[in-house]
């Protein structure tokens, strides 16, 4: 091995700061992964690159060929120890990065540390698998332009002192490419379904609202921090009170839980409004939830492509949300159901095993008291506004019999208490209702113009079927009496940022500030999420059909995408070559000095120094002898003396340009002229 | 038995051990005559009137090197991945890399786009030594050139770089395999600049030669003594039999006869005596004199007469067929003999076509 490394022409032989630097990039490079990867994986590559440190300082530290061996093994079952597998989203990065680090134990030849840096774009890219956040991208973009300076230093050929001459080269590169770059984003033709699927999808977690709803479940969702949809309205907001963010409508109750059921088969495929009037038209950008719901504004009536709106006025995607995903809506603030079949009211009354005695009583008394349905949801809500009812995150626990315990013991829980039991009361009452689950308000960002949605927003609130009036909606929660919203738990649990119904007090000017800032940095989230990560085969397709070359489809994008190419890079080509020649400005000056003699007729000849043109003008023209000899000393001193100083250039200058030469006449023979510009 | 016999005649030859060199050389040089053609169609850079090859956009060949094939792999390759997943981050990355392989195999092109390339003549060399040619690279623009390298030389040779209206000379190698002119007419001058992803090169036209002098034999029998018409052969044999007068270091080409073994046993290095104090005695290198019949083995055999007949001090003169140069002695008479023989009957004394 030894050996070898003599053999090496002298300018494959890397140098020590080279090394170093490689390892450092990659070592940065890792970073951010660690967070991804399972500790042992993290151990190992820490420790592998250790060792490659010792071994730039101490090259007797280099592993031989049998512990390279050894170590890859080690590496490899590390790897399967940790994932149980090799392949999928992090098994695969997880051998990549541990493959990379020991590909860092054999940099020999200059071609080791090339390919060593071309294969660290592997390690880049796959972390965008796992984060696509702008702070990781800036970072890693760091690393991309890590990876074009160590191939140029590489190369080398620069002499001494290579750094200081291959940055500038760097530089010029990394930034001829982004023009570059902006085009083939924008041009180049996607898929709009993937072509093949290694399963990086399919250990992710689901996240946001879960499939159904029992006590506790939405308070869990409150208190995690994340960021649901943002919504950007074309025209002016609705009021806070009328931001019923839609999701999923549950028809079945069992003795603890409310869930969806299978209420479709009951219901037509396209439902329909009897009445929809003020209309809405929005923008939803929802983070991925691996899920396949989608939020509407309460309750929408035009639908984007690729989704289904069901006979409940539930938004369904035909396929998980794992990205980022944009949709235009239409809805009716004011509306009015159709009334549904026969079957569906009689699925909505289905009751839970579990109700008591006290459950029925109750809503006998109400049923007894009022004369209309609608009175009686009213009666309902008088309920919890006149009893003590509390509205906390922390509720107690609940037994066998959950929605007994909170209409009559414990009284105090969330949003899902309250819709749960209501809607259990009504359906007691003979009145068929569902609960449906979603976000309620947002925070406006004024900044941006748009609304944030938190998980924090979570909601969930009852629909009654009232003759005349279809499904309306009830919310028992805003029934509570403002006092008894328990604020102090709320504050604890949400950070930065609690819905308004909490009613926390925030006008402190650094909380104010805090906020501001918070805004700030989402409005360039956002504006990050339009303008990148949801750039899709959606947008390409309406800037074609922008330039009335839909009909063409991917070819037509193609053709503007390798035209748009060549035009840059014949920019690019064309400042390379117009560079300007740096010359100084003394010559300049002296350039225009003979151009202008040439004009009369007084050409400098290409063998000729610029005293002896000098003295052969003087001798022509004895009129101009002062003067060009004037301009051609401080010529002289500008041009050939050291450290010639601003003011002779200055006035070599002004010299020059005030000096026109006239053509003379006939004060000089004409013979006597032919004789010196023979 | 006749068609035995004519079958033989259409059986292989078997190869025996005294013809697969030759069958080998024959395969060499069909490949050499095809690499030669295929170089006659590259487009070469031609020299201006000043002696100077400048390298026009269209004489700049680019190929992608090994790295730069792995580089483009790697790209395609997250391309991909970031095309099936909509991972517009990763396309956006992989986008950036394949812009800068794409820049990169512009800035390559560019670094010799202008490129002023002259070769000048080194000093004679004997056939079998290095013959020297200086080439000069010139940056006429206001950017700066870096890894520039010729390629075709003896040795590897280190590369260079240009600031901004810089010039740098380099000397460039060439084997010698037969006495005459050495002719260097193309020149490789190559850069995988920016990146080593693209190798970018041309060929320039310059005129320059080197003399080589024939190989000198190792030894040669005493050439024909004194002058006049009759050739007779030389009655005292160079053994030694003039008076010893000096020694000196060795120099390349001193006959091995006159080397001092018991001062080199001495440790005194390679010393020559010198021997021939006779002024007087006048020599000349005949071609008629020699019986060898191979006329390359007798140039040989005369070059190794003129620098014994120099290293003696002798006047000599020296005469071929068709031309014959004067006595006198010293070390530009050994040249003029040198370079006669050099080039008599064979050498190539004007450039090949281009």
């Amino acid at each position: 091995m030894m050996a070898k490394q003599h053999l090496l022409p002298i300018d494959e032989q890397p140098e020590r700061y080279q090394t170093l630097a490689l390892v450092m990039t990659v070592s940065t490079a890792y970073l951010p992964l660690a967070r991804y990867l399972n500790w042992r994986v993290t151990a190992f590559v820490a420790l592998v690159l250790l060792l490659r440190f010792a071994a730039v300082r101490w090259p007797a530290a280099a592993p031989g060929r049998w512990l390279l061996l050894t170590l890859t093994f080690v590496g490899v079952a590390n790897c399967l120890l940790a994932n149980h597998t090799l392949i999928g989203k992090v098994g695969g990065t997880s051998l990549l990065a541990t493959m990379l680090a020991l590909k860092l134990l054999e940099l020999r030849a200059r071609r080791d540390h090339r390919i060593s840096a071309i294969a660290l774009c592997f390690v880049v890219v796959v972390q965008f698998l796992f984060d696509q956040s702008m702070g990781l991208t800036l970072y890693l973009g760091g690393i991309a332009f890590m990876i074009v300076a160590l191939l140029v230093d590489l190369n080398g050929g620069m002499g001494s002192n290579p750094i200081r001459r291959a940055m500038p080269v760097v530089l010029r590169i990394s930034l001829q490419a982004l023009p570059l770059t902006v085009v083939l984003f924008a041009l180049f033709p996607r898929l709009t379904s993937p072509l093949w699927s290694l399963g990086f999808d399919q250990d992710r977690a689901t996240m946001g609202m879960s499939e159904s709803m029992e006590p506790g479940s939405i308070s869990e969702l409150v208190i995690n921090g994340d960021l649901a949809f943002r919504a950007r309205f074309d025209q002016r907001p609705p009021r806070s009170d009328q931001l019923y963010w839609r999701g999923l409508v549950l028809w079945e109750v069992d003795n603890r839980k409310w869930s969806p059921g299978r209420a479709g088969q009951y219901q037509p495929a396209d439902p329909e409004l009897t009445q929809a009037a003020e209309r809405i038209d929005y923008e939803i950008v929802l983070e991925p939830s691996q899920q396949r719901w989608m939020f509407s504004l309460d309750l929408p009536i035009e639908h984007p492509p690729n989704t289904v709106l069901s006979g409940d006025f539930q938004l369904l995607s035909d396929r998980p949300i794992t990205t980022a995903k944009r949709y235009r809506l239409t809805s009716a603030l004011d509306f009015r159901t159709a009334v549904p079949v026969e079957a569906e009211q009689r699925y909505a009354l289905r009751l839970p095993a579990n109700t008591s005695a006290r459950m029925h009583a109750i809503v006998k008394e109400w049923q007894l008291e009022t004369d209309s349905d609608w009175a009686l949801v009213q009666k309902g809500l008088d309920f919890f506004n006149r009893e003590e009812f509390h509205y906390t995150l922390l509720p107690p626990k609940l037994g066998a019999n959950p929605w007994d315990e909170f209409l009559f013991e414990t009284r105090s829980g969330f949003c899902e208490h309250y819709a749960g039991s209501f809607a259990v009361l009504m359906r007691i009452a003979g009145l068929p209702s569902r609960v449906v689950l979603g976000y309620l308000g947002g925070e406006p960002n004024r900044i941006g113009g748009y609304h944030l949605i938190w998980q924090s927003d979570a909601h969930a609130w009852v629909e009654v079927l009232i003759a005349g009036r279809g499904w309306v909606r009830v919310d028992p929660t805003s029934a509570v009496a403002p006092s008894r919203v328990d604020n102090r738990g709320a504050s604890r649990l949400l950070g930065a940022y609690t819905p308004a119904r909490f009613h926390i007090d925030s006008s402190g000017v650094l909380s104010i500030a805090i906020r501001q800032l918070r805004l700030l940095a989402d409005s360039i989230d956002a504006a990050w999420q339009r303008s990148i990560l949801d750039y899709s085969a959606a947008e390409q397709t309406r800037l074609l059909d922008r330039l009335g070359l839909a009909d063409y489809g991917e070819f037509a994008l193609a053709g503007i995408m390798v035209t748009a190419v060549t035009v840059v890079m014949g920019l690019i080509l064309v400042g390379l070559i117009r560079q300007p020649d740096a010359i100084d400005p003394a010559t300049h000056c002296f350039a225009l000095l003979c151009r202008r003699l040439a004009a009369v007729g007084l050409v400098r000849h290409a063998h000729e120094g610029p005293l002896d043109f000098a003295a052969r003008v003087a001798v022509a023209r004895p009129d101009f002898a002062p003067r060009v000899n004037a301009i051609t000393d401080l010529y002289i001193r500008g041009r050939y003396m050291p450290n010639p100083t601003a003011a002779d250039i200055q006035s070599l200058s002004r010299l020059v340009k005030a000096f026109v030469p006239t053509k003379q006449r006939r004060s000089f023979s004409d013979t006597k002229r032919r004789k010196y510009f023979a | 038995m006749t068609f035995e016999r004519q079958m033989h005649r259409f059986r292989p030859a078997p190869i025996t051990d005294s013809e697969h060199p030759k069958a080998r050389r024959r395969v060499e040089s069909l490949r050499s005559a095809v690499k030669r053609m295929f170089k006659g169609l590259l487009r070469k850079a031609p020299m201006g009137k000043d002696g100077v090859a400048r390298i026009a956009a269209r004489q700049i060949y680019i190929l992608p090197t090994r790295i730069g094939m792995l580089y483009a792999t790697t790209v395609l390759v997250m391309l991909l991945g970031s095309l099936n997943y909509q991972n517009n981050i990763g396309l956006l990355f992989a986008f950036f890399m394949a812009s800068v392989g794409l820049v990169a195999m512009h800035h390559c092109w560019y670094n010799l786009l202008g490129l002023a390339i002259s070769v000048r003549s080194g000093p004679a060399v004997f056939d079998g030594a290095a013959a020297l040619f200086e080439v000069t690279l010139s940056n006429e623009r206001a950017g700066s050139r870096y890894d520039l390298r010729l390629s075709g030389g003896l040795d590897a040779s280190t590369p260079v770089y240009l600031n901004a209206h810089d010039q740098r000379g380099i000397v460039f190698a060439q084997p010698t395999r037969r006495r005459g002119l050495l002719w260097l007419t193309d020149l490789e001058v190559e850069t995988r600049h920016p990146m080593h992803l693209f190798r970018a090169w041309c060929y320039a036209r310059g005129q320059a030669s080197v003399l080589v002098y024939p190989r000198p034999a190792v030894a040669a029998p005493p050439p024909v003594q004194d002058s006049g018409d009759t050739h007779r052969p030389a009655a005292r044999t160079g053994e030694g039999a003039d008076d010893y007068i000096g020694s000196r270091e060795y120099r390349h080409g001193d006959s091995t006869r006159h080397l001092d073994w018991k001062a080199f046993a001495r440790q005194r290095g390679l010393v020559v005596k010198q021997f021939g104090g006779d002024d007087g005695l006048e020599v000349w290198i005949d071609w008629a004199a020699l019986r060898t019949p191979d006329a390359e083995e007798r140039i040989r055999l005369l070059t190794r007469q003129v620098l014994d007949a120099e290293a003696a001090n002798l006047r000599f003169g020296m005469r071929l067929p068709g031309t014959e140069i004067g006595l006198a002695s010293g070390a530009s008479q050994m040249q003029r003999c040198l370079r006669e023989l050099a080039l008599f009957d064979d050498g190539q004394t004007t450039p090949p076509p281009h």
